[in-house]
């Protein structure tokens, strides 16, 4: 695996997040060749080649997602940058865009340019206020530079980004209640079809990215598909990829490796290993809270899509949560579901209503007041939301659930003999 | 057919469609159906009933509810019918195992939080919840948690009462408010179990049109007030009808109960009203109701108060006044006053009475305008039938006539009145001093008014809700009006009272009912030509235009 930082490359060094500093370290370059030597559909087409997937969570091939667009062009086409960054146990987007946010811009111009796109929305969330200001300042320096606004770089082409805050809702990273909120409504996600690519923002055309898949963007206009294409886990797993370690590790924070690197290495090599010598590994969410757990057992895993996907679980955001022997699944579980709880929009009946039933389920079991029945009850609850609902959530509650309470389960039927928590530590009930 | 699609490889069976449509399987039977008719109405079209309850066919769609969950062949997920436009070759299935317990799922989580309070709901009976749970629901409930509490018997707007409890947050009141009224006063508000509907502050729920919320409310969330806990809906009796209150004529059903009008509802007419009501025209017949009924016939001599009397010495009476007129003044001192709420039928045995029997020779229908059209259904108009009483010749509504004869009522040249429905006097259209000219004040009224009140006969006859008849509205369309109560005093529908009153100057009694007049007004004019009450059904039918 090599190790050269690519995504974080002028992390850590002085005032990385200024433009000065960016186009020192050569930034600007990749979008210059790129304005200079491709046609919007080469570099679309470039981007496919590369095998770029994107890094919000469902790991779709993004050059793919581009040719979705419609053909003809009577309306405005949009593009949305995905900067809601909220899944539990993910904060990858943060620093990408508080260290390196001109590597995210360059990625931007580099897109729109290559859907044909000349107004482009950052729709950040709204707790980044730092984030919200460090960009800020970027967009204006890129105007200023002449990389944003009319005939960047003499290019003939035009850009315009805009800036728009979140109000604090989960739901609006799900990219069609992140469009209605755009469009100040309240975040609620949409019926597909039709999908944004036809009918997206106002109507219109739309593209919604994640940050970090946008900043990969930038990579492979600075060095190229065959080049992008070369690292990782080929041909489907390719480029590198933040991973955001959390939980029971003497290093929590983001590591940046190439696509496919074993998560016992992440863990222990970058992390620093577990937190406490006398408590082993007991469990790993290896793609932010939404994705199913793995046991200890199954966590000899390669990082990347698809091994992830054999070994059970998903990529998702690479936010890592390690859980080592001192954790209760039950507890674990019950802080997962709360949260989704809290943030279900309350549009559609199976998760309005199953939501809050799975919390009350888990609040009883914990509380040593469930019976054996319970942990059935969580499942078959779990799978009637899973797959219909209008959006992912209904899937991001029911995995997990179906999960934990699967690999597990003897540890949820321990709390209904017992009449309570078998691994103690800090109650939530 | 040339431009229509080849056969399908898959589905040899399904038949070629047209150009504009698209064949589809459904539970393996084939339909042909218009494009973009969504899987659901293409469904119902072959019997096949597919549970929902957020979908309404007059509303954008919004797929909330999840009830109508079916399975597409080849697509993974279910998809819900309500959002899925029929596509040429597909094969859905509504009942397999999968579909059948993801509705059972769904239905579950309906009522987790659901009160179950129907003994008490207002709305049991014709409940969505209550239906498809016996249909599709689990019978009984694995739900052992304290339920979500929320807002009970809220006021949330004018005559709308919300339960926040009941509530399946379906939104097919934000969206008809969002869609129809355009009043935008109602949104979902707050997240998760948590959601509920609301208004916003300062803003009540009260367009013109409020009370279609609570039809369309599947639940029991959003109530009529004046109907809580009026009746239970099982004993209410519907008659299809036409409302009254304004010239649209929305089709409606009309709900007894114990012999009282206990609401109104809309009826589907998709020509007239589509799913709708004005909240004036569903609050109509409690005015009627309101005001004392003339009960039975009175005869006034003198100076003296009414004295109550049987209908032939009130006719006879009347008969005699009239003729004394006539043979003292001439028929020129006569007038007549008609009111544009009666039924065709009234308004035609009017003409041959009143005109061609007696020989008055000017008649005046006056107009009840208030407000202004709007660009949904509620009319300035605030008469049923003017276009009726102009296609049976009495003329448009036109206050310059009654300004004419009560001038001449005044002035002494007329001495002889006859009122039909009209409350001339209580409206200010005639000063209480034309009294003292008149010989002859013949009044025929559902109610005691003003001018009933002074007429020498005074003649009652039945109100709306009692009488069969037709009305022809704005549009020119002739609807029939039902009725629904059985009259509890002496009264007589107008046409029989006019009729009777004919007889006693030499023309012959010949109509049995209603639907005999209206036969004898589709024999004699060209504008209802070809019409009968068969023709009419339950949506009626447009006029022939001149």
């Amino acid at each position: 695996m090599a190790s050269e930082p690519l995504l974080l490359k002028n992390v850590g060094i002085a005032d990385s997040w200024t433009i000065d500093s960016y186009l020192k370290s050569g930034g600007y370059e990749g979008l210059k060749r790129v304005l200079r030597e491709f046609e919007p559909e080469a570099f679309a087409t470039e981007v496919k080649n590369a095998g770029l997937r994107g890094r919000g969570g469902a790991g779709f091939p993004t050059g793919v997602k581009w040719g979705f667009l419609p053909k003809n062009k009577d309306k405005p086409r949009y593009l949305c940058v995905n900067a809601d960054e909220s899944e539990p146990g993910t904060f990858k987007d943060r620093l990408l865009i508080e260290e390196n946010p001109h590597l995210v811009l360059e990625g931007i111009i580099a897109s729109c340019f290559a859907i044909e796109c000349h107004t482009a929305f950052f729709y950040i969330r709204g707790e980044f206020h730092k984030g919200y200001r460090i960009f800020k300042r970027a967009v204006e320096e890129a105007y200023e530079k002449g990389l944003l606004g009319k005939n960047i770089q003499k290019s003939g082409f035009d850009l315009d980004v805009i800036l728009y805050r979140g109000a604090g809702a989960y739901i609006c990273g799900e990219e069609t209640a992140l469009l209605e909120s755009l469009e100040g409504k309240r975040g609620l996600p949409r019926l597909k079809p039709p999908f944004p690519a036809l009918v997206g923002l106002y109507g219109c055309p739309t593209i919604i990215n994640n940050v970090e898949t946008l900043a990969n963007v930038t990579l492979i206009a600075e060095r190229g598909a065959e080049w992008y294409a070369s690292l990782g886990r080929p041909p489907k797993n390719t480029g590198p990829k933040l991973y955001c370690v959390s939980g029971h590790v003497k290093k929590p924070g983001v590591y940046e490796a190439e696509l496919g690197i074993p998560l016992m290495e992440l863990i222990n090599e970058r992390a620093g290993g577990m937190l406490h010598a006398d408590r082993p590994l007991k469990a790993v969410v290896p793609g932010g809270s939404s994705m199913k757990i793995l046991p200890a057992s199954k966590c000899d895993v390669l990082m990347d899509f698809d091994s992830l996907m054999e070994a059970g679980s998903m990529l998702g955001s690479a936010g890592v949560m390690v859980m080592d022997s001192g954790t209760c699944m039950v507890q674990a579980l019950l802080n997962l579901a709360r949260f989704y709880a809290h943030e279900s929009c309350g549009q559609c009946t199976p998760c309005r209503e199953g939501t809050g039933w799975l919390v009350k389920i888990l609040e009883r079991l914990e509380s040593g007041n469930g019976a054996e029945s319970d942990v059935d009850l969580l499942s078959d609850v779990a799978r009637k939301v899973e797959g219909h609902t209008i959006c992912p959530f209904g899937e991001a509650i029911a995995w997990p659930v179906q999960s934990y309470a699967a690999v597990f389960r003897d540890e949820y039927l321990e709390h209904v003999k017992r009449r309570g928590c078998p691994v103690g530590g800090p109650s939530l009930v | 057919m040339p431009d229509s699609k080849p056969i399908d490889p898959i589905h040899p069976e399904l038949p070629t469609p047209g150009s504009d449509e698209v064949s589809l399987l459904i539970d393996g039977r084939p339909i042909v159906v218009k494009k973009g008719t969504n899987v659901l109405e293409a469904a119902a079209r072959l019997g096949v009933q597919v549970p929902y309850y957020c979908y309404h066919p007059g509303l954008s769609v919004a797929g909330n509810c999840r009830m109508c969950l079916i399975e597409i062949e080849k697509v993974p997920k279910l998809q819900i019918g309500c959002a899925t436009p029929s596509t040429q070759g597909m094969s859905v299935k509504t009942n397999t195992e999968r579909v059948l317990e993801s509705r059972q799922g769904i239905m579950e989580f309906l009522l987790i939080n659901h009160p179950l309070d129907c003994p008490i709901c207002d709305q049991a009976g014709e409940c969505g919840l209550q239906q498809y749970s016996a249909e599709h629901g689990r019978g009984f409930s694995r739900f052992e948690e304290e339920k979500e509490h929320d807002a009970k018997r809220e006021a949330i707007g004018r005559d709308v009462t919300f339960d926040a409890e009941r509530c399946i947050k379906c939104t097919r009141c934000v969206r008809f408010c969002d869609e129809i009224s355009q009043s935008h006063e109602l949104g979902l508000f707050e997240r998760s179990d948590h959601s509920i509907i609301g208004t916003f502050p300062g803003r009540p729920l009260d367009n013109p049109y409020s009370g279609n919320t609570v039809d369309i409310c599947p639940v029991g969330a959003l109530t009529w007030t004046p109907f809580r806990f009026k009746a239970r809906v099982w004993f209410l009796k519907n008659t299809p009808s036409v409302c009254a209150a304004c010239a649209r004529g929305c089709n409606i059903e009309v709900a007894v109960y114990k012999n009282r009008i206990q609401r109104l509802t809309p009826r589907e007419n998709m020509e007239v009203n589509r799913y709708w009501m004005c909240d004036a025209g569903r609050s109509s017949y409690e005015e009627i109701a309101a005001r004392p009924r003339l009960d039975r016939p009175r005869v006034r001599t003198g100076g003296e108060a009414p004295c109550a009397a049987s209908w032939d010495d009130a006719l006879e009476g009347a008969a005699e006044l009239l003729k004394g007129i006539v043979s003292r003044h001439g028929t020129k001192a006569t007038a007549a006053i008609v009111s544009a709420r009666l039924t065709t039928e009234d308004l035609y045995v009017a003409r041959r009475t009143l005109v061609d029997a007696i020989g008055i020779p000017r008649i005046a229908v006056p107009p009840h305008e208030e407000g202004e059209d709007d660009d949904l259904l509620i009319r300035r108009d605030k008469t049923p039938n003017a276009r009726g009483a102009e296609l049976i010749g009495l003329g448009r509504p036109d206050a310059g006539r009654i300004k004419e004869i009560a001038g001449d009522v005044l002035a002494g040249r007329v001495r002889g009145l006859v009122v039909i429905g009209e409350d001339p006097l209580g409206d200010g259209l005639l000063a209480d001093s034309a009294l003292d000219s008149l010989e002859a004040l013949i009044v025929v009224d559902r109610s005691v008014t003003r001018t009933v009140e002074v007429a020498h006969v005074a003649l009652p006859s039945r109100a709306w809700g009692e009488v069969e008849g037709t009305y022809v509205n704005c549009e020119g369309r002739v609807q029939r009006t039902r009725a629904a109560l059985r009259p509890e005093n002496e009264s007589e529908p107008v046409w029989r009272v006019l009729s009777d009153l004919g007889r006693r100057f030499g023309r012959p009694s010949e109509y049995a009912s209603a639907a005999h007049v209206f036969d004898e007004i589709v024999e004699g004019q060209p504008a209802f030509e070809g019409l009968s009450h068969k023709v009419l059904g339950r949506l009626g039918a447009p006029v022939k235009v001149e």
